[in-house]
């Protein structure tokens, strides 16, 4: 057992030095000044601290996506994974620690002893077990769930709300599919057209139902307005292939572009038009770049998981 | 609540806020400006999802262009000034909406062709002039706007705006003249002046460093501050632009607007709330507690605390450069002013008895833009026997260009065993702080004037108090009869002359 934690631990942080927890915060500070000295540059300010917590296997993957945002951003990264020890060794370098094997409850003491004073404190979820996730609730001010199947998790949202500003990452790659849905329904056909189907077709069903939570609840659809949820055929880098919005004179129809990352849109009607716009770089550390850089409750996504927990699964 | 009122999608939303349907014309859109700046600019805005739904944008300038021609001069632009070497999907699209007319500025039939385009089928009624022209021809265009009635919407939802670049006017009575020209055809919110100083991230977050932290605004006045200092200093001479340097000089150029509007966002009250008009107030009301520059001793018309000068030729960026009446295209007996040093007093409660030094210029040893806010020294040196080294006054400096941030200097104590003090900087920068990329100031503004929000541009009163400042200086300057002014060596921060200007205070210009 210990031997995999020390190796899990190693692939974290390559570059680390292994310390005993108490160590960690002299052992950083040591590396921070012999950084500086062999850079000769300043002191960065220090912004945030970022905590990710999963399964052994899902961390290497987020300390890669973290890897420049802590040294760009005056970030201090915490990579927790988790297991059974009671007593884990740690790794550290100038600007991140990396904890292997921890027991989940002690996930919240770690935290508090290693989170950086008066500075926001975002976590990034990656897995465990949802009695740990409300613990951690309380210190954090940012909390993005980033898990492949969330049922569990979207159902401890609605108690941890109050406490800190909640969200999941599909959210944020759903962005740019609400932003062109909005941009679509400043269009006078679309804003006063009725509407009758919502068609998906999504390689993930949680995404795809988020997606069809939010357009239900922000525009108040009755339960007559059909939402029909298609799997994909193949896996996808993008949650969601297409979207089609049927409605009294006028069909929109969303789908991801077939080379560069653009959706394009058509809404045919009177008159047929289309647009194409970018989807964004898709990319794990730009989606959890820009999460983690909100602070604020984020009560349009409170609203549609409220929605999407009603909106059935695909056949 | 009604959802078809209001775009209940738009909350939480955080690409927000987008603009209604829009068709941007540009007038000179074979020009510079549009070259170098919007075109670029409503590119960026597209890859971020911030253009209107429904967008068009209609070049307008003498050259013999069709649609084509534009859209490919839009590409080349993008190639040269956004690094996009090939087009892609989102420039693809956006040069598809992009539409051209030519002819003459002062031809009406030019103008029947614009009404022409804006009434076909599919156009917006939301309609945004940018008028990247001279200013000579800026009161003709919308004249001609108003004969052919596009400054007026055709349906109740349209709107219809003007944009107009600076200089704006060359004098008080000019600025005065081009206001009520444009009055005669506009109303006042639509018209929006742009100074792309008022675009960059730092000159904003002044307002939110000063009003959105509570440990600022208490020592931001005459108890706490000792002076401040503003510098705009640019390593360029004056390039392509003699004609027009010739006739500006620094002053207008930079002082008149730039730099008083960078001066408005320090010394301001705190606005009643966060609106257009109430900070457009409060910016104005600085500008009327500045004492006048002009003296006010009987017919003497020496303008009192500036100093203007010339550069000689010298050294900048590894480069020997010549001095500014080698120049092409300017007068060898030139006395327009290169470099500006003025000392501003305000007659306010919160700033009475604090120097504002300002100071710009081209061809200075490097280019940037600060605000530095010098604060009184301790009262009593409590040090002075154990640490040899005097005590800094404490500093808080906002870099406007090119490295936008914060930064704050303090004392602190060197380790060791004796008390030893020095000097450390604590520093914010908006280039790695927030890990992501500061927008270009023409993004921010196009974006603002589409969406109708008048809080970064210049109000009418603005402008016309700012010029009512600058112009005796220029009269006094005109009537000393004077054949030389002082001069400096390019590369240097200035002539003598600017040094013993703050000399005088005892105080001295911080050195970049």
């Amino acid at each position: 057992m210990e031997d995999a934690v020390n190796s899990a631990s190693m692939g974290l942080l390559p570059d680390g030095q292994d310390v005993p927890f108490s160590d960690i915060e002299s052992t950083m500070a040591q590396l921070a000044r012999e950084g500086r000295r062999r850079k000769g540059g300043p002191a960065r300010a220090l912004t945030a601290t970022v905590v990710v917590v999963g399964e052994p296997d899902r961390m290497a993957e987020a300390a890669e996506a973290l890897g420049l945002l802590s040294e760009a951003a005056g970030v201090r990264t915490i990579l927790i994974s988790e297991g059974q020890e009671t007593a884990p060794s740690a790794r550290v370098t100038a600007h991140a620690i990396g904890i292997a094997g921890l027991a989940p409850r002690f996930l919240n003491n770690a935290v508090a002893a290693l989170r950086l004073s008066s500075l926001p404190t975002a976590v990034w979820w990656r897995g465990g077990p949802a009695e740990a996730l409300q613990e951690i609730a309380h210190l954090a001010d940012r909390l993005v769930i980033d898990v492949e199947d969330p049922a569990r998790a979207w159902r401890v949202v609605g108690s941890i709300v109050d406490e800190t500003a909640v969200t999941d990452l599909r959210w944020g790659r759903l962005t740019r599919w609400r932003s062109i849905f909005a941009h679509l329904y400043d269009l006078p056909a679309v804003r006063h057209a009725r509407v009758r189907r919502l068609s998906l077709t999504a390689s993930d069903p949680f995404a795809a139902r988020l997606f069809a939570g939010w357009m239900r609840a922000m525009l108040q659809w009755s339960p007559d307005v059909a939402i029909h949820l298609v799997r994909a055929d193949a896996p996808s880098k993008w949650p969601i292939e297409s979207v089609q919005l049927e409605a009294d004179g006028v069909d929109i129809t969303v789908k991801t572009g077939s080379g560069h990352p653009c959706l394009h849109a058509t809404i045919a009607g009177k008159e047929t038009s289309t647009r194409i716009v970018p989807l964004g770089n898709g990319a794990l550390k730009a989606v959890i770049g820009e999460e983690l850089a909100v602070r604020s409750r984020d009560i349009a996504f409170e609203r549609a998981l409220d929605a999407a927990l009603e909106v059935p699964a695909w056949p | 609540m009604d959802v078809s009122a209001t775009n209940p999608l738009l909350d939480g939303l955080r690409i927000e806020p987008t603009p209604q349907p829009t068709v941007l014309v540009i007038f000179g859109a074979s020009g510079d400006l549009t070259n170098r700046k919007l075109l670029p600019a409503l590119y960026q805005l597209a890859r971020g999802q911030r253009l209107p739904a429904q967008f068009r944008v209609l070049g307008v300038a003498r050259t013999s262009w069709d649609d084509e021609a534009f859209r490919a001069h839009f590409h080349e632009s993008l190639k040269t000034f956004a690094g996009l070497a090939d087009p892609d999907e989102v420039s693809k699209a956006l040069a598809s909406d992009l539409f051209y007319v030519g002819g003459e500025m002062d031809d009406p039939a030019l103008y029947a062709r614009i009404a022409s385009k804006l009434a076909e089928p599919g156009w917006p009624d939301g309609v945004l002039f940018y008028l990247a022209i001279p200013p000579t021809v800026y009161k003709q265009v919308v004249s001609r706007l108003a004969d052919a009635t596009l400054v007026k919407p055709r349906v109740d939802n349209g709107w219809r705006r003007v944009i107009v670049e600076k200089p704006f006017g060359t004098d008080l009575a000019s600025a005065r003249e081009l206001n009520r020209a444009l009055h005669r055809y506009l109303d006042e919110p639509q018209i929006f002046r742009i100074d792309h100083y008022l675009g960059k991230e730092t000159v904003q977050n002044l307002l939110v460093f000063r009003f959105a932290n509570g440990m600022f605004e208490p020592v931001w006045n005459r108890r706490y501050i000792d002076h401040v200092q503003i510098t705009a200093a640019e390593t360029v001479g004056v390039e392509r632009r003699a004609a027009y340097y010739e006739s500006a000089g620094a002053l207008r150029d930079m002082v008149q607007n730039h730099l008083m509007q960078v001066l408005a966002h320090v010394a301001m009250e705190p606005p009643i709330r966060f609106s257009a008009e109430n900070v457009r107030d409060r910016k104005l009301d600085v500008l009327l507690s500045i004492q006048p520059l002009q003296s006010s001793n009987g017919d003497d018309r020496t303008p009192l605390d500036v100093v203007r000068a010339q550069y000689t030729a010298g050294w900048v960026n590894g480069a020997e450069v010549p001095g500014y009446r080698q120049e092409e295209g300017v007068k060898t007996s030139s006395l327009t002013e290169t470099f500006v040093a003025m000392r501003l007093q305000l007659d306010s409660w919160r700033w009475a008895g604090v120097p504002f030094y300002i100071r710009t210029g081209k061809r200075l040893p490097k280019r940037t833009t600060e605000i530095a806010i010098q604060f009184r020294r301790p009262p009593l040196h409590l040090f002075k026997r154990v640490s040899p080294t005097s005590i800094s006054p404490n500093l808080l400096i906002v870099n406007v260009q090119p490295d936008e941030g914060i930064s704050v200097r303090f004392e602190a104590k060197l380790p060791g065993t004796r008390m030893q003090l020095a000097p450390v900087m604590m520093n914010f920068r908006y280039g790695s702080a927030f890990g992501r990329a500061v927008p270009e100031a023409y993004e921010t503004l196009l974006l603002d004037a589409m969406l109708g929000d008048p809080t970064l541009f210049a109000r009418h009163d603005f402008v016309e108090h700012s010029w009512g400042l600058i112009t005796p200086v220029h009269e006094a300057w005109a009537a000393s009869g004077a054949t030389e002014i002082p001069a400096y060596e390019a590369g240097e921060w200035g002539p003598r002359e600017a040094d013993q200007l703050i000399a005088a205070d005892g105080r001295r210009w911080r050195t970049l």
